[in-house]
């Protein structure tokens, strides 16, 4: 539900967004509007869990001689 | 790890009022990037700032980045006398903005806001639209791509 006053969805482009919109994957924007809310936070939780693991694997790396 | 599964039901179930930010309010509406935390613009009411206090307070909220035993008191007193609290909590990261720049504070936001459900609640998030103006308004060359990525999303969703 919208509470939004102002229906119109239309914003006016800005050459450097524009250029960045070029890098954008849209096949994953596509794949998580199919989603529900809940489902795209709890993959937000599983991304940031992996990201985690990740910074700790290289901070162990770092600490081996 | 933020648990927005708790999170949000927490502050729903307190009747806090409160609006989704932030990248937060990105996933939930589409985006895949990367956020750490829950960033919320909250009511600078007395009734509200007693509720945030009083549920936050088992989740034991200390500042972000702060050095450990600092006299941070956790209380009404201390929302009152300031405006954005960058937390830490047991449920994990929740920034807590009385205002954002260029949507500014919660009465000022709440008309551009759309109903969620998220665990079974129903809560505020800022629109689509209104985020991506908010994102813009603040200038952050770091955001450039994440507005890229949500003006993308706005396209997507009106084909």
């Amino acid at each position: 539900m919208d509470n939004a006053p102002d229906k119109s969805d239309t914003i006016a482009p800005d050459p450097v967004i524009e250029a960045y919109k070029k890098d954008i994957d849209v096949t994953l924007i596509r794949e998580n509007l199919r989603l529900t809310v809940d489902q795209r936070f709890q993959q937000l939780m599983k991304l940031q869990r992996f990201a985690e693991e990740l910074q700790n694997a290289g901070q162990k790396a770092r600490q081996k001689p | 790890m933020t648990d927005y599964e708790r999170l949000i039901p927490l502050l729903v179930d307190n009747e806090i009022e409160f609006i989704i930010v932030g990248g937060a309010a990105a996933t939930a509406h589409g985006s895949a990037r990367l956020t750490l935390d829950l960033d919320i613009v909250y009511r600078r009411s007395q009734q509200n700032l007693a509720r945030l206090v009083h549920a936050l307070e088992p989740t034991e909220p200390y500042l972000r980045g702060a050095p450990p035993g600092l006299p941070f008191n956790w209380s009404v007193a201390t929302l009152q006398k300031g405006l954005n609290f960058t937390l830490i909590t047991t449920m994990g990261a929740l920034d807590l903005l009385g205002e954002v720049v260029g949507g500014g504070a919660y009465e000022q936001l709440k008309p551009y806001t759309i109903i969620l459900q998220v665990s079974g609640r129903e809560c505020l998030c800022l629109s689509l639209k209104r985020l991506i103006e908010v994102k813009r308004a603040a200038g952050r060359p770091k955001d450039l791509e994440a507005i890229a990525e949500l003006e993308q999303i706005l396209a997507e969703r009106q084909e």
